[in-house]
Protein backbone atom coordinates (compact mmCIF):
# COMPACT_ATOMS: atom_id res chain seq x y z
CA UNK A 1 0.00 0.00 0.00
CA UNK A 2 2.10 2.49 -1.32
CA UNK A 3 1.22 6.67 -0.58
CA UNK A 4 0.54 7.39 -3.63
CA UNK A 5 -2.23 4.13 -4.25
CA UNK A 6 -5.66 4.29 -4.99
CA UNK A 7 -4.98 1.90 -1.91
CA UNK A 8 -4.01 4.27 0.12
CA UNK A 9 -6.46 6.66 -0.84
CA UNK A 10 -9.27 5.00 0.54
CA UNK A 11 -8.00 3.60 3.11
CA UNK A 12 -6.83 7.15 4.75
CA UNK A 13 -10.15 8.17 3.61
CA UNK A 14 -12.28 6.05 6.08
CA UNK A 15 -9.14 6.44 8.84
CA UNK A 16 -9.57 10.28 8.69
CA UNK A 17 -13.18 10.18 8.98
CA UNK A 18 -13.43 7.55 12.16
CA UNK A 19 -10.14 9.46 13.56
CA UNK A 20 -12.02 13.30 13.42
CA UNK A 21 -15.58 11.66 14.80
CA UNK A 22 -13.85 10.64 17.61
CA UNK A 23 -14.96 12.65 21.07
CA UNK A 24 -11.78 12.25 23.54
CA UNK A 25 -8.02 11.88 22.97
CA UNK A 26 -7.44 8.54 24.55
CA UNK A 27 -10.04 7.17 21.40
CA UNK A 28 -7.81 9.53 18.87
CA UNK A 29 -4.91 7.14 20.25
CA UNK A 30 -6.46 3.96 19.56
CA UNK A 31 -7.51 5.17 16.35
CA UNK A 32 -4.01 5.47 15.46
CA UNK A 33 -2.85 2.72 16.57
CA UNK A 34 -4.67 0.65 14.92
CA UNK A 35 -4.81 2.60 11.85
CA UNK A 36 -0.69 2.25 11.59
CA UNK A 37 -1.23 -1.49 12.12
CA UNK A 38 -3.45 -2.10 9.75
CA UNK A 39 -1.76 -0.11 7.22
CA UNK A 40 1.55 -2.03 8.15
CA UNK A 41 0.16 -4.96 7.94
CA UNK A 42 -0.98 -4.42 4.61
CA UNK A 43 1.40 -2.42 3.54
CA UNK A 44 4.31 -4.97 4.23
CA UNK A 45 3.62 -8.72 5.28
CA UNK A 46 2.60 -10.10 8.64
CA UNK A 47 6.49 -10.88 9.86
CA UNK A 48 7.61 -7.98 9.24
CA UNK A 49 4.65 -6.48 11.82
CA UNK A 50 6.54 -9.33 14.43
CA UNK A 51 9.67 -7.62 13.84
CA UNK A 52 8.39 -4.21 14.74
CA UNK A 53 6.22 -5.39 17.69
CA UNK A 54 9.76 -7.39 19.35
CA UNK A 55 11.60 -3.81 18.56
CA UNK A 56 9.10 -1.97 20.38
CA UNK A 57 9.05 -4.41 22.90
CA UNK A 58 12.90 -4.26 23.25
CA UNK A 59 13.04 0.00 23.06
CA UNK A 60 9.87 0.22 25.81
CA UNK A 61 11.70 -2.20 28.47
CA UNK A 62 15.41 -0.73 27.75
CA UNK A 63 13.96 3.26 27.75
CA UNK A 64 11.29 2.30 30.90
CA UNK A 65 14.40 0.64 32.92
CA UNK A 66 16.67 3.70 32.25
CA UNK A 67 14.05 5.72 33.62
CA UNK A 68 13.65 3.94 36.75
CA UNK A 69 17.22 3.87 37.45
CA UNK A 70 17.03 7.75 36.80
CA UNK A 71 14.43 7.86 39.55
CA UNK A 72 16.97 7.48 42.29
CA UNK A 73 19.46 10.16 40.77
CA UNK A 74 16.06 12.83 40.90
CA UNK A 75 15.72 11.89 44.57
CA UNK A 76 19.23 12.43 45.72
CA UNK A 77 20.34 15.00 43.57
CA UNK A 78 18.15 17.73 46.12
CA UNK A 79 20.57 19.88 47.59
CA UNK A 80 23.75 19.10 45.67
CA UNK A 81 25.71 21.44 43.30
CA UNK A 82 25.97 21.55 39.91
CA UNK A 83 29.03 19.97 39.73
CA UNK A 84 28.17 17.42 42.40
CA UNK A 85 24.82 16.60 40.31
CA UNK A 86 27.16 15.83 37.33
CA UNK A 87 29.49 13.48 39.59
CA UNK A 88 25.85 11.35 40.82
CA UNK A 89 24.73 11.34 37.32
CA UNK A 90 28.02 9.96 35.75
CA UNK A 91 27.13 7.00 38.40
CA UNK A 92 23.84 6.61 37.80
CA UNK A 93 24.58 6.35 33.79
CA UNK A 94 26.98 4.04 34.24
CA UNK A 95 24.62 1.87 36.11
CA UNK A 96 22.42 2.02 32.89
CA UNK A 97 24.78 1.73 30.28
CA UNK A 98 24.13 -1.89 29.91
CA UNK A 99 20.69 -1.52 29.17
CA UNK A 100 21.16 0.71 26.43
CA UNK A 101 24.08 -1.05 25.01
CA UNK A 102 21.54 -4.76 25.19
CA UNK A 103 19.03 -2.84 23.53
CA UNK A 104 21.24 -0.96 20.95
CA UNK A 105 22.82 -4.13 19.77
CA UNK A 106 19.51 -5.83 19.37
CA UNK A 107 17.70 -3.29 17.03
CA UNK A 108 21.04 -2.38 15.52
CA UNK A 109 21.71 -5.89 14.78
CA UNK A 110 18.26 -6.79 13.67
CA UNK A 111 18.86 -3.53 10.67
CA UNK A 112 22.59 -4.72 10.34
CA UNK A 113 21.13 -8.45 9.49
CA UNK A 114 18.90 -7.24 7.26
CA UNK A 115 21.46 -5.13 5.14
CA UNK A 116 23.58 -7.34 5.23
CA UNK A 117 21.39 -10.46 3.64
CA UNK A 118 20.60 -8.02 0.91
CA UNK A 119 24.20 -6.87 0.26
CA UNK A 120 25.40 -10.81 -0.16
CA UNK A 121 22.20 -11.76 -1.73
CA UNK A 122 20.52 -14.18 0.38
CA UNK A 123 17.04 -15.36 0.30
CA UNK A 124 14.56 -13.28 1.07
CA UNK A 125 12.06 -15.10 3.41
CA UNK A 126 8.22 -14.57 2.96
CA UNK A 127 7.30 -15.70 6.59
CA UNK A 128 8.68 -15.83 9.43
CA UNK A 129 9.80 -19.97 9.43
CA UNK A 130 11.63 -19.07 6.73
CA UNK A 131 13.61 -16.67 8.23
CA UNK A 132 15.37 -19.50 10.59
CA UNK A 133 16.34 -21.16 7.12
CA UNK A 134 20.13 -21.15 6.20
CA UNK A 135 20.88 -17.18 4.67
CA UNK A 136 17.57 -16.15 5.02
CA UNK A 137 16.52 -12.52 5.48
CA UNK A 138 13.85 -10.15 5.60
CA UNK A 139 13.48 -6.71 5.00
CA UNK A 140 10.80 -5.00 7.47
CA UNK A 141 8.41 -1.59 5.60
CA UNK A 142 10.64 1.38 7.27
CA UNK A 143 13.45 -0.41 9.37
CA UNK A 144 15.71 1.97 9.16
CA UNK A 145 13.52 4.58 9.87
CA UNK A 146 11.89 3.32 13.12
CA UNK A 147 15.31 1.92 14.03
CA UNK A 148 16.89 5.37 13.62
CA UNK A 149 14.37 6.92 15.39
CA UNK A 150 14.13 4.51 18.45
CA UNK A 151 18.18 4.22 18.92
CA UNK A 152 17.71 8.43 19.14
CA UNK A 153 14.69 8.12 21.79
CA UNK A 154 17.08 5.58 23.59
CA UNK A 155 19.97 7.65 23.95
CA UNK A 156 17.92 10.82 24.65
CA UNK A 157 16.71 9.28 27.32
CA UNK A 158 20.24 7.79 28.71
CA UNK A 159 21.19 11.68 28.58
CA UNK A 160 18.50 12.71 30.13
CA UNK A 161 17.32 15.08 27.04
CA UNK A 162 13.95 13.41 26.52
CA UNK A 163 11.08 11.83 28.87
CA UNK A 164 10.72 8.36 28.87
CA UNK A 165 6.84 6.91 27.46
CA UNK A 166 5.60 4.39 30.21
CA UNK A 167 2.87 3.21 28.27
CA UNK A 168 3.51 0.70 26.16
CA UNK A 169 0.73 1.36 23.31
CA UNK A 170 1.70 4.75 22.84
CA UNK A 171 4.92 4.17 21.78
CA UNK A 172 3.88 1.62 19.98
CA UNK A 173 1.63 3.96 17.98
CA UNK A 174 4.29 6.48 17.82
CA UNK A 175 6.94 3.65 16.15
CA UNK A 176 4.25 2.42 14.01
CA UNK A 177 2.49 5.65 13.24
CA UNK A 178 1.85 5.19 9.34
CA UNK A 179 3.15 8.89 8.20
CA UNK A 180 6.43 8.33 9.44
CA UNK A 181 7.03 4.92 9.26
CA UNK A 182 7.87 4.47 5.54
CA UNK A 183 10.07 6.90 4.23
CA UNK A 184 10.78 8.77 7.42
CA UNK A 185 10.89 11.78 8.80
CA UNK A 186 13.11 10.34 11.21
CA UNK A 187 10.75 11.99 13.99
CA UNK A 188 11.97 12.35 17.64
CA UNK A 189 9.76 10.00 19.51
CA UNK A 190 9.74 12.24 22.48
CA UNK A 191 8.44 15.04 20.39
CA UNK A 192 5.73 13.29 18.59
CA UNK A 193 4.28 11.11 21.55
CA UNK A 194 3.98 14.98 23.39
CA UNK A 195 1.83 15.37 21.15
CA UNK A 196 -0.51 12.29 20.81
CA UNK A 197 -1.05 13.15 24.90
CA UNK A 198 -2.63 16.22 23.52
CA UNK A 199 -4.29 15.75 20.12
CA UNK A 200 -6.85 18.07 19.45
CA UNK A 201 -10.45 17.53 18.27
CA UNK A 202 -11.63 18.43 14.37
CA UNK A 203 -10.58 21.61 13.17
CA UNK A 204 -11.62 22.64 9.43
CA UNK A 205 -8.55 24.64 8.75
CA UNK A 206 -5.96 22.31 10.04
CA UNK A 207 -7.93 19.44 8.11
CA UNK A 208 -7.97 21.74 4.52
CA UNK A 209 -4.46 22.76 5.06
CA UNK A 210 -3.10 18.74 5.64
CA UNK A 211 -5.14 18.00 2.98
CA UNK A 212 -3.86 20.93 0.20
CA UNK A 213 -0.21 19.65 1.61
CA UNK A 214 -1.50 16.27 0.34
CA UNK A 215 -2.47 17.51 -2.80
CA UNK A 216 0.48 19.24 -3.17
CA UNK A 217 2.91 15.99 -2.82
CA UNK A 218 0.60 14.31 -4.94
CA UNK A 219 1.21 16.65 -7.91
CA UNK A 220 5.01 16.57 -7.40
CA UNK A 221 5.04 12.86 -7.39
CA UNK A 222 2.65 11.91 -9.99
CA UNK A 223 3.00 14.77 -12.48
CA UNK A 224 6.36 15.41 -12.52
CA UNK A 225 8.71 12.55 -10.94
CA UNK A 226 7.07 9.86 -12.32
CA UNK A 227 6.76 11.72 -15.56
CA UNK A 228 10.58 12.17 -15.37
CA UNK A 229 11.11 8.15 -14.59
CA UNK A 230 10.17 7.59 -17.37
CA UNK A 231 13.32 8.78 -19.51
CA UNK A 232 15.59 8.37 -16.32
CA UNK A 233 14.86 4.69 -16.11
CA UNK A 234 16.22 3.95 -19.71
CA UNK A 235 19.37 6.36 -19.68
CA UNK A 236 20.32 5.08 -16.24
CA UNK A 237 19.88 1.84 -16.74
CA UNK A 238 22.13 1.96 -20.64
CA UNK A 239 24.20 5.04 -19.88
CA UNK A 240 26.78 3.97 -22.53
CA UNK A 241 24.51 4.92 -25.03
CA UNK A 242 23.93 8.46 -24.22
CA UNK A 243 26.57 11.36 -24.35
CA UNK A 244 27.26 14.93 -24.08
CA UNK A 245 24.53 17.35 -23.81
CA UNK A 246 22.23 14.24 -23.57
CA UNK A 247 23.76 12.60 -20.26
CA UNK A 248 23.81 17.16 -18.83
CA UNK A 249 19.68 17.01 -19.36
CA UNK A 250 19.24 13.75 -18.24
CA UNK A 251 21.28 13.97 -14.91
CA UNK A 252 19.61 17.42 -14.21
CA UNK A 253 16.22 16.12 -14.36
CA UNK A 254 17.45 13.06 -12.60
CA UNK A 255 18.48 15.06 -9.91
CA UNK A 256 14.65 17.07 -9.75
CA UNK A 257 13.25 13.37 -10.38
CA UNK A 258 14.48 12.76 -6.95
CA UNK A 259 13.86 15.82 -5.24
CA UNK A 260 10.02 15.77 -6.22
CA UNK A 261 9.69 12.30 -5.36
CA UNK A 262 10.91 12.13 -1.97
CA UNK A 263 9.83 16.00 -0.92
CA UNK A 264 6.20 15.03 -2.40
CA UNK A 265 6.04 12.03 -0.40
CA UNK A 266 6.93 14.16 2.48
CA UNK A 267 4.60 16.65 1.67
CA UNK A 268 1.94 13.85 1.56
CA UNK A 269 2.76 12.68 4.89
CA UNK A 270 3.11 15.78 6.82
CA UNK A 271 0.00 16.54 5.01
CA UNK A 272 -1.83 13.41 6.49
CA UNK A 273 -0.83 13.91 10.17
CA UNK A 274 -1.39 17.60 10.10
CA UNK A 275 -5.29 16.35 9.17
CA UNK A 276 -4.60 14.40 12.70
CA UNK A 277 -3.51 17.64 14.21
CA UNK A 278 0.20 16.23 14.15
CA UNK A 279 3.15 18.11 13.47
CA UNK A 280 5.76 16.07 12.12
CA UNK A 281 9.32 17.62 11.43
CA UNK A 282 10.10 19.06 7.94
CA UNK A 283 12.43 17.33 5.86
CA UNK A 284 13.03 19.70 3.06
CA UNK A 285 13.70 23.52 2.81
CA UNK A 286 13.80 24.48 -0.91
CA UNK A 287 17.42 23.07 -1.55
CA UNK A 288 18.33 23.76 -4.80
CA UNK A 289 18.54 27.20 -3.24
CA UNK A 290 21.66 26.10 -0.97
CA UNK A 291 24.89 28.04 -1.65
CA UNK A 292 27.61 25.67 -0.38
CA UNK A 293 27.17 21.70 0.55
CA UNK A 294 26.90 22.05 4.06
CA UNK A 295 23.69 24.08 3.69
CA UNK A 296 22.55 21.98 1.23
CA UNK A 297 22.66 19.03 3.79
CA UNK A 298 20.98 21.19 6.34
CA UNK A 299 18.15 21.70 3.69
CA UNK A 300 18.12 18.27 2.36
CA UNK A 301 16.57 15.00 4.18
CA UNK A 302 16.86 17.29 7.18
CA UNK A 303 15.93 14.81 9.99
CA UNK A 304 18.92 12.07 8.66
CA UNK A 305 21.42 15.26 9.02
CA UNK A 306 20.23 16.02 12.43
CA UNK A 307 20.00 12.37 13.68
CA UNK A 308 23.71 12.07 12.83
CA UNK A 309 24.54 15.28 13.79
CA UNK A 310 23.10 14.69 17.32
CA UNK A 311 23.63 10.96 17.48
CA UNK A 312 27.13 10.40 15.67
CA UNK A 313 28.71 13.61 14.89
CA UNK A 314 28.70 15.28 18.19
CA UNK A 315 29.21 12.07 20.82
CA UNK A 316 32.34 11.62 18.92
CA UNK A 317 33.06 15.10 19.07
CA UNK A 318 32.65 15.85 22.87
CA UNK A 319 34.18 12.16 23.65
CA UNK A 320 36.35 13.15 26.48
CA UNK A 321 39.23 11.32 24.96
CA UNK A 322 39.11 12.71 21.12
CA UNK A 323 38.70 16.11 23.24
CA UNK A 324 42.09 15.69 24.69
CA UNK A 325 43.24 14.66 21.12
CA UNK A 326 41.83 17.46 19.62
CA UNK A 327 43.12 19.99 22.45
CA UNK A 328 46.88 18.30 22.12
CA UNK A 329 46.60 18.74 18.25
CA UNK A 330 45.88 22.63 18.87
CA UNK A 331 48.71 22.99 21.70
CA UNK A 332 50.83 21.38 19.30
CA UNK A 333 49.86 22.72 15.67
CA UNK A 334 47.91 26.51 16.37
CA UNK A 335 44.22 26.52 16.60
CA UNK A 336 43.26 26.28 13.60
CA UNK A 337 44.60 22.57 13.08
CA UNK A 338 42.84 21.73 16.32
CA UNK A 339 39.64 23.28 14.64
CA UNK A 340 40.15 21.15 11.51
CA UNK A 341 41.24 18.42 13.59
CA UNK A 342 38.07 18.38 15.13
CA UNK A 343 35.42 18.75 12.79
CA UNK A 344 37.73 16.46 10.21
CA UNK A 345 37.39 13.47 12.13
CA UNK A 346 33.76 13.10 12.91
CA UNK A 347 32.15 14.57 9.85
CA UNK A 348 34.35 12.07 7.98
CA UNK A 349 32.93 8.85 9.99
CA UNK A 350 29.14 10.84 9.61
CA UNK A 351 29.70 10.80 5.88
CA UNK A 352 30.97 7.18 5.73
CA UNK A 353 28.27 6.37 7.53
CA UNK A 354 25.69 8.24 5.85
CA UNK A 355 26.65 6.52 2.77
CA UNK A 356 26.62 2.78 4.33
CA UNK A 357 22.53 3.68 5.30
CA UNK A 358 21.90 5.17 2.08
CA UNK A 359 23.06 1.70 0.52
CA UNK A 360 25.60 -0.99 0.85
CA UNK A 361 27.77 -1.15 -2.30
CA UNK A 362 31.04 0.29 -3.04
CA UNK A 363 29.37 3.45 -4.78
CA UNK A 364 27.58 4.56 -1.51
CA UNK A 365 30.81 4.59 0.19
CA UNK A 366 32.58 6.73 -2.43
CA UNK A 367 29.61 8.87 -2.25
CA UNK A 368 29.60 9.50 1.43
CA UNK A 369 33.43 10.12 0.98
CA UNK A 370 32.78 12.50 -2.16
CA UNK A 371 30.55 14.76 0.63
CA UNK A 372 32.30 14.34 3.37
CA UNK A 373 35.35 15.76 1.79
CA UNK A 374 33.40 18.22 -0.13
CA UNK A 375 32.51 19.81 3.20
CA UNK A 376 35.40 19.10 4.91
CA UNK A 377 37.10 20.93 2.49
CA UNK A 378 34.47 23.63 2.24
CA UNK A 379 35.34 24.16 6.08
CA UNK A 380 38.88 24.28 5.82
CA UNK A 381 39.15 26.48 3.35
CA UNK A 382 36.38 29.36 4.01
CA UNK A 383 39.04 31.45 5.10
CA UNK A 384 41.24 31.46 2.17
CA UNK A 385 37.82 31.90 -0.01
CA UNK A 386 36.87 34.71 1.99
CA UNK A 387 40.67 36.26 1.61
CA UNK A 388 40.39 35.51 -2.30
CA UNK A 389 37.20 37.02 -2.93
CA UNK A 390 38.36 39.94 -1.27
CA UNK A 391 41.29 40.46 -3.27
CA UNK A 392 39.68 39.93 -6.50
CA UNK A 393 37.20 42.64 -4.95
CA UNK A 394 33.88 40.09 -6.19
CA UNK A 395 30.96 41.61 -4.25
CA UNK A 396 29.66 38.21 -2.15
CA UNK A 397 26.19 40.06 -1.55
CA UNK A 398 25.07 40.17 -4.91
CA UNK A 399 22.81 38.44 -6.24
CA UNK A 400 24.78 37.33 -9.22
CA UNK A 401 27.20 36.07 -6.85
CA UNK A 402 24.98 34.02 -4.56
CA UNK A 403 22.64 32.81 -8.25
CA UNK A 404 26.61 31.16 -9.02
CA UNK A 405 26.65 29.56 -5.64
CA UNK A 406 23.34 28.14 -6.13
CA UNK A 407 24.08 26.76 -9.76
CA UNK A 408 27.54 25.35 -8.33
CA UNK A 409 25.83 23.41 -5.65
CA UNK A 410 23.21 21.93 -7.63
CA UNK A 411 25.90 20.88 -10.01
CA UNK A 412 27.80 19.53 -7.45
CA UNK A 413 24.74 17.38 -6.15
CA UNK A 414 24.23 16.63 -9.93
CA UNK A 415 27.56 14.75 -9.80
CA UNK A 416 26.68 13.02 -6.66
CA UNK A 417 23.69 11.71 -7.65
CA UNK A 418 25.35 10.34 -10.90
CA UNK A 419 27.48 8.27 -8.30
CA UNK A 420 24.83 6.01 -7.03
CA UNK A 421 22.04 6.17 -10.13
CA UNK A 422 23.57 3.57 -12.27
CA UNK A 423 24.27 1.42 -9.57
CA UNK A 424 27.67 0.72 -9.91
CA UNK A 425 31.05 2.58 -10.36
CA UNK A 426 31.62 1.49 -13.47
CA UNK A 427 28.41 3.09 -14.46
CA UNK A 428 28.92 5.83 -13.00
CA UNK A 429 32.55 6.15 -15.00
CA UNK A 430 31.01 5.53 -17.97
CA UNK A 431 28.25 8.54 -17.47
CA UNK A 432 31.16 10.79 -16.50
CA UNK A 433 33.24 9.86 -19.80
CA UNK A 434 30.16 10.09 -21.64
CA UNK A 435 29.71 13.68 -20.49
CA UNK A 436 32.88 14.65 -22.37
CA UNK A 437 33.06 11.93 -25.32
CA UNK A 438 31.14 13.38 -27.53
CA UNK A 439 28.87 17.05 -26.99
CA UNK A 440 25.35 15.55 -29.45
CA UNK A 441 23.99 19.30 -29.20
CA UNK A 442 21.94 18.32 -32.30
CA UNK A 443 19.34 16.12 -29.85
CA UNK A 444 18.31 19.78 -29.13
CA UNK A 445 17.03 20.27 -32.46
CA UNK A 446 16.46 17.46 -33.87
CA UNK A 447 13.85 15.73 -32.11
CA UNK A 448 15.49 12.71 -30.95
CA UNK A 449 15.92 14.11 -27.26
CA UNK A 450 12.25 13.30 -27.02
CA UNK A 451 12.54 9.44 -28.42
CA UNK A 452 14.17 8.31 -25.19
CA UNK A 453 10.91 7.29 -23.24
CA UNK A 454 9.47 11.24 -22.44
CA UNK A 455 7.72 12.53 -25.56
CA UNK A 456 7.32 16.47 -26.71
CA UNK A 457 4.28 16.91 -24.90
CA UNK A 458 5.52 14.90 -21.71
CA UNK A 459 8.54 17.23 -22.01
CA UNK A 460 6.56 20.46 -21.72
CA UNK A 461 4.61 19.03 -18.96
CA UNK A 462 7.53 18.60 -16.76
CA UNK A 463 8.68 21.57 -17.98
CA UNK A 464 5.68 23.14 -17.00
CA UNK A 465 5.76 21.27 -13.58
CA UNK A 466 9.26 22.40 -12.45
CA UNK A 467 8.22 25.67 -13.02
CA UNK A 468 5.39 25.60 -10.79
CA UNK A 469 7.64 23.53 -8.20
CA UNK A 470 10.47 26.56 -8.91
CA UNK A 471 7.64 29.37 -8.50
CA UNK A 472 6.20 27.54 -5.26
CA UNK A 473 9.77 27.73 -3.72
CA UNK A 474 11.07 31.01 -5.01
CA UNK A 475 7.26 31.53 -2.76
CA UNK A 476 7.96 30.09 0.18
CA UNK A 477 11.56 31.64 0.89
CA UNK A 478 9.37 34.59 1.49
CA UNK A 479 5.72 34.08 2.46
CA UNK A 480 3.31 30.78 4.03
CA UNK A 481 1.58 29.93 0.68
CA UNK A 482 -1.78 28.32 2.20
CA UNK A 483 -2.06 31.25 4.57
CA UNK A 484 -2.12 33.34 2.11
CA UNK A 485 -4.14 31.24 -0.34
CA UNK A 486 -6.46 30.94 2.56
CA UNK A 487 -7.20 34.72 2.97
CA UNK A 488 -8.77 35.05 -0.51
CA UNK A 489 -11.58 35.09 -1.68
CA UNK A 490 -13.63 31.53 -1.28
CA UNK A 491 -13.94 31.74 -5.74
CA UNK A 492 -10.25 31.89 -6.32
CA UNK A 493 -9.43 29.37 -3.67
CA UNK A 494 -11.63 26.68 -5.17
CA UNK A 495 -10.24 27.48 -8.39
CA UNK A 496 -6.63 27.02 -7.20
CA UNK A 497 -7.91 23.67 -5.47
CA UNK A 498 -10.03 22.37 -8.61
CA UNK A 499 -7.21 23.75 -11.11
CA UNK A 500 -4.64 21.16 -9.33
CA UNK A 501 -6.72 18.56 -8.49
CA UNK A 502 -8.14 18.10 -12.47
CA UNK A 503 -3.81 19.22 -13.38
CA UNK A 504 -3.60 15.72 -11.12
CA UNK A 505 -5.91 14.14 -12.85
CA UNK A 506 -5.33 15.14 -16.38
CA UNK A 507 -1.35 14.92 -16.31
CA UNK A 508 -0.99 12.82 -13.31
CA UNK A 509 0.70 9.42 -13.93
CA UNK A 510 -1.72 6.56 -12.96
CA UNK A 511 -3.33 3.67 -14.13
CA UNK A 512 -3.23 -0.03 -14.80
CA UNK A 513 -0.27 0.07 -16.89
CA UNK A 514 1.44 2.75 -13.71
CA UNK A 515 3.54 1.22 -11.04
CA UNK A 516 2.56 2.66 -7.89
CA UNK A 517 4.86 1.01 -5.91
CA UNK A 518 8.23 3.05 -5.83
CA UNK A 519 9.07 6.04 -4.06
CA UNK A 520 12.69 6.32 -4.02
CA UNK A 521 13.32 6.40 -0.74
CA UNK A 522 11.23 3.51 0.22
CA UNK A 523 13.54 0.89 0.22
CA UNK A 524 15.05 1.90 3.35
CA UNK B 1 34.91 35.66 33.50
CA UNK B 2 32.89 37.10 31.55
CA UNK B 3 35.53 38.96 29.66
CA UNK B 4 37.95 36.34 29.40
CA UNK B 5 35.22 34.04 27.76
CA UNK B 6 34.51 36.46 24.75
CA UNK B 7 38.29 36.44 24.15
CA UNK B 8 38.51 33.37 23.83
CA UNK B 9 35.73 33.40 21.68
CA UNK B 10 36.87 36.25 19.73
CA UNK B 11 40.65 34.72 19.08
CA UNK B 12 39.11 31.19 17.87
CA UNK B 13 36.01 32.86 15.56
CA UNK B 14 37.28 36.25 14.43
CA UNK B 15 34.25 36.62 12.06
CA UNK B 16 31.86 35.68 14.15
CA UNK B 17 30.08 38.98 15.85
CA UNK B 18 29.54 36.67 19.57
CA UNK B 19 26.89 40.12 20.94
CA UNK B 20 25.16 40.60 17.97
CA UNK B 21 22.26 37.62 19.33
CA UNK B 22 20.98 36.04 22.01
CA UNK B 23 20.14 33.62 19.76
CA UNK B 24 23.26 32.44 18.55
CA UNK B 25 22.46 28.89 17.99
CA UNK B 26 19.12 29.07 17.02
CA UNK B 27 19.48 32.26 14.67
CA UNK B 28 22.29 30.12 12.86
CA UNK B 29 25.26 32.13 13.70
CA UNK B 30 26.49 29.07 15.74
CA UNK B 31 26.59 25.64 13.75
CA UNK B 32 27.73 22.03 15.10
CA UNK B 33 31.13 22.75 14.14
CA UNK B 34 31.75 25.81 15.29
CA UNK B 35 30.02 24.53 18.80
CA UNK B 36 32.22 21.66 18.66
CA UNK B 37 35.36 24.28 18.32
CA UNK B 38 33.72 26.69 21.23
CA UNK B 39 33.41 23.23 23.28
CA UNK B 40 36.85 22.58 22.68
CA UNK B 41 38.52 26.11 23.20
CA UNK B 42 36.54 27.11 26.28
CA UNK B 43 37.78 23.33 27.54
CA UNK B 44 41.09 24.16 27.34
CA UNK B 45 41.20 26.91 28.67
CA UNK B 46 39.05 26.75 31.44
CA UNK B 47 40.13 23.35 32.55
CA UNK B 48 36.34 22.17 32.42
CA UNK B 49 34.58 18.82 31.05
CA UNK B 50 31.19 19.80 30.25
CA UNK B 51 28.79 16.77 29.80
CA UNK B 52 27.58 15.61 26.62
CA UNK B 53 23.76 16.35 28.22
CA UNK B 54 24.41 20.00 28.71
CA UNK B 55 25.93 20.33 25.13
CA UNK B 56 22.29 21.52 24.21
CA UNK B 57 21.76 25.09 21.88
CA UNK B 58 20.34 26.83 25.07
CA UNK B 59 23.18 26.75 26.45
CA UNK B 60 25.47 28.12 23.44
CA UNK B 61 22.88 30.89 22.80
CA UNK B 62 24.60 33.86 24.24
CA UNK B 63 27.83 34.70 25.86
CA UNK B 64 26.55 34.92 29.44
CA UNK B 65 25.15 31.68 28.52
CA UNK B 66 28.27 29.90 28.06
CA UNK B 67 29.66 31.86 31.16
CA UNK B 68 27.22 30.39 33.28
CA UNK B 69 27.81 26.76 31.93
CA UNK B 70 31.53 27.03 32.63
CA UNK B 71 30.72 28.28 36.10
CA UNK B 72 28.37 25.37 36.37
CA UNK B 73 31.18 22.90 35.92
CA UNK B 74 34.39 24.65 37.26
Amino acid sequence: MSYNSLTFILFFAVYLVIYLCMPRVWLRQGVILVGSLVFYRYAGRLTPLAILLLTSMIVYAASLRIAKIYDGYEVEKEGLSAKEQAVLFAGYKKKSRKYLWAALALILGILIYTKAGRLLHWTEAGKLSELFQWKAYIVPLGISYYTFSSVGYLLDIYWKKAKCERNYFSLLACMSYFPHIVQGPISRYDKVLKQFHTLPGFSYERVCFGLQRMLWGYFKKMVVSDRIALVTSNVFSAPSEYAGVEILIFVILGAVELYADFSGCMDIVIGAAQTMGVTLEENFKRPFFSKSAAEFWRRWHMTLGVWFKDYIYMPIAMNPKFMKLAVSVRKKSGNKAGQIFSAAIPLGVVWILTGLWHGTGADYVVWGCYWGTLIILETVLAPEMKKWTQKLRIDTTTFGYRLFQMIRTFLLFCIGRMITVTGSLEGFALMLTGLFREHRLWVLFDGSLYLHGLDQKNFAVVFFGILLMWGVDIMQEKMKIRESLGRQPIVLRWFVYYGVIAFLLIFGMYGSAYDSGAFLYDAF
Amino acid sequence: MREKVKKVLEENYPEIDFESSTELVDDGILDSLTMVGIISALSMEFGVVLPYEDIIPENFNSIDAMVELIQKFS
